[in-house]
């Protein structure tokens, strides 16, 4: 293991880490924050830190990264950079218990949304930044942007790229990495300047417009107010914050494409078809049942709906709507939805849409193998075969993944959660979703759970993150032996 | 610069790999989807899976927008119909490999770039033809000839009797001030090393020495060599390498040549009239004592099997033969057979992906060589007059600490170059190069 280079590019994301910290500074100094000293120290120190990684182990830039070096560097990278991002909620004393700032700043990191604060209005503006900018640096990620930066990387780059963006499909859209990830970045910088303008037209403050696109876009979840987005009571802003949920859950390969004048793009994707039919699926039987046994008029049922499918279905957690309410059985629907999660190549979480895909082709095509033994029948996707090896991985994640659900869901129930909150805020954290149900539902949070649960549930936000593999191969004995 | 290359096999995926270090877009084009993958996990490329012949997957890899259209799959049939394919929808250059010699020949009555074919190349006949150069320069384990050995790079081994051992190169170099040469590069302990005056020779070094014709027996002496005449050759292996060796010595020398395949040996004998073909396995201790290897002068093995060659070759070497020339097609093998005191080895992988890197480097590069078996490159620039490098004398310029500047040939002629050398435009400039350097030279000669 060659941990010199591992310490050495820890040390840039350090660096990186503190910039950003500091740069949460200038709302501090617009908004008259108390936060200011917070910041400084917290976002020197950090950046100090790294930076004597960064010179101590120099020697090791250019040194070889092989798949071993690069699924340690992203999962340390992101244990690191959540303890480092804690600093300022500690130090300023809005979030004084240590466990309670690492679970809200990984939360943050890995888009999960899922937070501790009972009065988030209470927070000075810069830390409001902060904890919304650790979503926007967790949506497209942060190794990406190292990679995008740091030109050295080469093949290097491409390990820890394959670590942190995992999933089935990992479209290049340029020969090299670097170019890849500088476009990826492009892409949704692009966006997030949009929305934050159309927010502003919507009368939000900079600040808020800011931090709903970060949270829309990297599919996060944090607000800036304690209603959540409910709190402005504008048919404008949840529906602008509706498309940039869609944005932000769909493939950015696809979004590239679209931008070089290939909309066609989105359509000829049969993952981007099933998503987009999925959710209309799923919106208007939503809508037509709050039309008619609820008193609200046809417009609201509808924006009740999408702004809560879609909410959950990309893994953002914004909410207009306690879904809860609406009647018994969402509590099962929405269960449902928590598991599923958008496309692969977003910034959502959950298992994917593609996932479900494939293993359905997979199981549907069974049945016909069952009637002709002797016929070829490959998953097709795109209209091209799908190797049956990609098929198995699929298989074996989704296994892994709803055996981890269900452990999780165990130890949470053991911890004094009942079932149905103990199995949303799994679902939840694990999907990155935020909000999950009962106890953690979209009106509450995740202040009741206790400290071994909360870390519990960190672990899960990054487990969902990195897509299982990056983080549970550092567990298993083949992964150490030289 | 966008370059765009059929088939990974070790050709091609030597290729990307050197050329993405460089920070050149590769794109990669592999119908069998497990050689993409190993290729693409190992490089910063784009892996394209389908056959290169066809029209869908040469959109898919940008072909419109590469520079340059690299085909190295196994198939001749396959790489000119990518190439002339790549070349109608907008690749700039082409280059395919082939198996043929006649395709290379002038009178072959075939105009190739017409076609859409910039270049063909013909691994094997470049293999062959640095096998010949090292049968006539025997002391040499390497030898590289520039503008038809106006200059040349030699690799001599120090023997324990060499005049220039434990001694500094700028005393050996102020005793022989009459002597054109200079050393570009010393491999030691599986390193090379560019050195300066102040480092020493050593036994066992592998010197790199650059030289004109006059210098080259001095080079020699000072080595502790001195350059025997063959007379005895035999090559084992009858393949495309094999019968253009015996075809190129058979005038001059005895030369034995080893087939195992019955009917492939009866077209050798056929076709090679001066040559003794015999048809057995080379590992054959009996058969090779019984045609006398102890007499050889040269060993040379080609078979298409690496191991064969090297093992064939460890016991030429145990029976006495002065020399060995192996053909080690795998590239992690070359290390190892460093170790293990073989004399001369050949790679016609690496050959190929030299012969195409010169198509990539801008600065008008003439051509690239490897050593085998050592870290570092040679090439040959043309110096543009104005250039950054024909402003100062060799020792003012700042020259990157990883390359040295060998020599020049101007007006037909190949001069050595010392520190106090400038250089002119239009001058043919030799730089020996380690890894990674090459785009800082580069800057130079632009």
């Amino acid at each position: 293991m060659n941990f010199k280079a591992i310490l050495y590019i820890i040390g840039f994301l350090l660096m990186l880490t503190g910039l950003f910290m500091l740069s949460s500074i200038i709302f501090s100094i617009l908004y008259n924050g108390n936060d200011i000293p917070a910041f400084l120290i917290s976002g020197i120190g950090t950046s100090t830190i790294g930076f004597l990684l960064w010179i101590i182990f120099r020697k090791a830039k250019g040194s070889e990264i092989r798949k071993k070096e690069g699924y340690l560097i992203v999962t340390l990278g992101w244990l690191v950079m959540s303890f480092f991002g804690s600093l300022p909620f500690i130090i300023h004393g809005a979030i004084p218990n240590f466990t309670d700032a690492f679970f809200e700043t990984i939360s943050g990191f890995t888009t999960t949304g899922a937070s501790i604060l009972n009065n988030v209005e209470a927070l000075p503006s810069g830390l409001l930044f902060w904890r919304s900018m650790t979503h926007w640096i967790g949506g497209m990620g942060i190794i990406v942007l190292s990679i995008a930066i740091l030109p050295f990387l080469g093949v290097g780059g491409m390990q820890l790229y394959q670590a942190e963006v995992a999933g089935p499909s990992k479209d290049k859209l340029h020969p090299r990495v670097q170019e890849t990830a500088k476009r990826l970045w492009a892409i949704y910088v692009f966006f997030t300047g949009i929305e934050t303008i159309l927010l502003l037209f919507g009368g939000m403050n900079l600040l808020d417009a800011i931090c709903h696109s970060f949270g829309s876009l990297a599919t996060g979840g944090f607000s800036t107010k304690n209603q959540s987005v409910a709190f402005y009571n504008s048919a404008y802003i949840d529906y602008v914050i509706i498309i940039f949920m869609f944005i932000g859950g769909t493939s950015f390969s696809l979004h590239y494409f679209a931008l070089h004048g290939k909309i066609s793009a989105y359509f000829k994707d049969s993952e981007f078809r099933f998503y987009f039919g999925f959710i209309s699926l799923t919106v208007l039987f939503t809508t037509l049942f709050l039309f008619f046994n609820n008193s609200l008029s046809f417009e609201k049922s509808f924006r009740n709906a999408t702004f809560n499918i879609l909410s959950v279905l990309t893994s953002t957690g914004f909410a207009i709507a306690d879904y809860e309410a609406w009647a018994p059985f969402f509590s099962t629907f929405f269960l449902i939805l928590l598991l599923f999660g958008a496309c692969a190549g977003s910034t959502s979480g959950g298992v994917k849409m593609i996932r479900y895909q494939l293993l359905m082709k997979h199981g549907i095509l069974e049945l016909k193998r069952l009637v002709h033994p002797h016929a070829v029948l490959p998953v097709r996707h795109n209209g091209k075969a799908v190797p049956n090896d990609i098929i198995s991985r699929v298989a074996a994640f989704v296994f892994l993944y709803l055996v981890i659900f269900g452990i999780g869901s165990f130890i949470l129930s053991f911890l004094g959660l009942d079932i149905k909150s103990a199995m949303g805020s799994v679902a939840a954290c694990m999907a990155n979703i935020g909000p999950g149900l009962g106890l953690t539902g979209p009106v509450s949070n995740y202040s009741g759970v206790p400290d071994l649960g909360k870390w519990f549930l960190s672990f899960l936000m990054l487990l969902g993150r990195l897509e299982l593999y990056t983080v549970l191969i550092i567990f298993s004995r083949a992964f150490w032996k030289e | 610069m966008l370059i765009v290359i059929a088939g990974m096999g070790s050709v091609g995926f030597h290729l990307a790999k050197q050329l993405s270090k460089e920070s050149h877009d590769i794109v990669a084009i592999d119908a069998d989807s497990e050689k993409l993958t190993y290729a693409g996990s190992l490089t910063d490329i784009l892996a394209i899976h389908g056959s290169s012949t066809s029209i869908q997957t040469l959109k898919d890899a940008k072909i419109e927008k590469a520079d340059l259209l690299v085909a190295v799959t196994s198939s001749e049939e396959v790489n000119i119909t990518t190439a002339i394919l790549g070349k109608k929808l907008g690749a700039k250059k082409c280059i395919a490999r082939v198996g043929n010699a006649e395709y290379l020949s002038s009178n072959s009555g075939i105009n190739f770039s017409q076609l859409g074919i910039d270049y063909l190349i013909y691994p094997e006949e470049m293999a062959a033809q640095e096998i010949v150069s090292l049968i006539f320069r025997t002391a040499a384990t390497d030898v590289l000839e520039f503008e038809k050995g106006k200059l040349s790079i030699l690799g001599l081994k120090l023997d324990k009797n060499a005049p220039v051992i434990q001694r500094k190169i700028s005393e050996v170099a102020h005793e022989y001030t009459s002597v054109d040469f200079r050393i570009v590069a010393i491999h030691r302990n599986l390193k090379t090393i560019i050195p300066t005056g102040n480092d020493k020779f050593l036994f066992n070094d592998q010197v790199f020495v650059i030289t004109n014709p006059e210098g080259i027996e001095m080079s020699l002496k000072l080595a502790g060599k001195e350059n025997l005449k063959f007379e005895n050759i035999m090559i084992l292996g009858g393949g495309r390498i094999g019968k253009r060796v015996a075809e190129l010595l058979e005038g001059t020398m005895n030369v034995k040549l080893i087939e195992s395949d019955e009917q492939k040996s009866i077209d050798l004998a056929d076709e090679l009239k001066n040559t003794l073909v015999l048809r057995g396995d080379g590992r054959d201790i009996d058969l090779l004592a019984q045609e006398g290897i102890i007499d050889m002068d040269a060993f040379i093995a080609v078979t298409e099997d690496a191991e064969t060659n090297i093992i064939s070759s460890l016991m030429a070497k145990h029976l006495g033969v002065t020399k060995t020339i192996t053909l080690v097609d795998r590239v992690d093998y070359i290390p190892l057979t460093q170790t293990i005191g073989l004399d001369s080895l050949i790679n016609k992988k690496l050959i190929a992906a030299n012969n195409i890197s010169r198509f990539i480097h801008k600065g008008e590069v003439i051509a690239v060589a490897t050593l085998e078996g050592i870290d570092a490159d040679v090439y040959e620039y043309t110096a543009h007059p104005g250039s950054p490098i024909t402003k100062q004398k060799i020792k003012d310029i700042h020259f990157p600490k990883e390359a040295i500047i060998g020599g020049m040939i101007r007006n037909n002629e190949g001069h050595i170059a010392i520190g106090d050398t400038q250089i002119h435009g239009g001058d043919k400039v030799v730089v020996f190069a380690l890894p990674g350097v090459i785009k800082k030279i580069e800057k130079y000669f632009h």
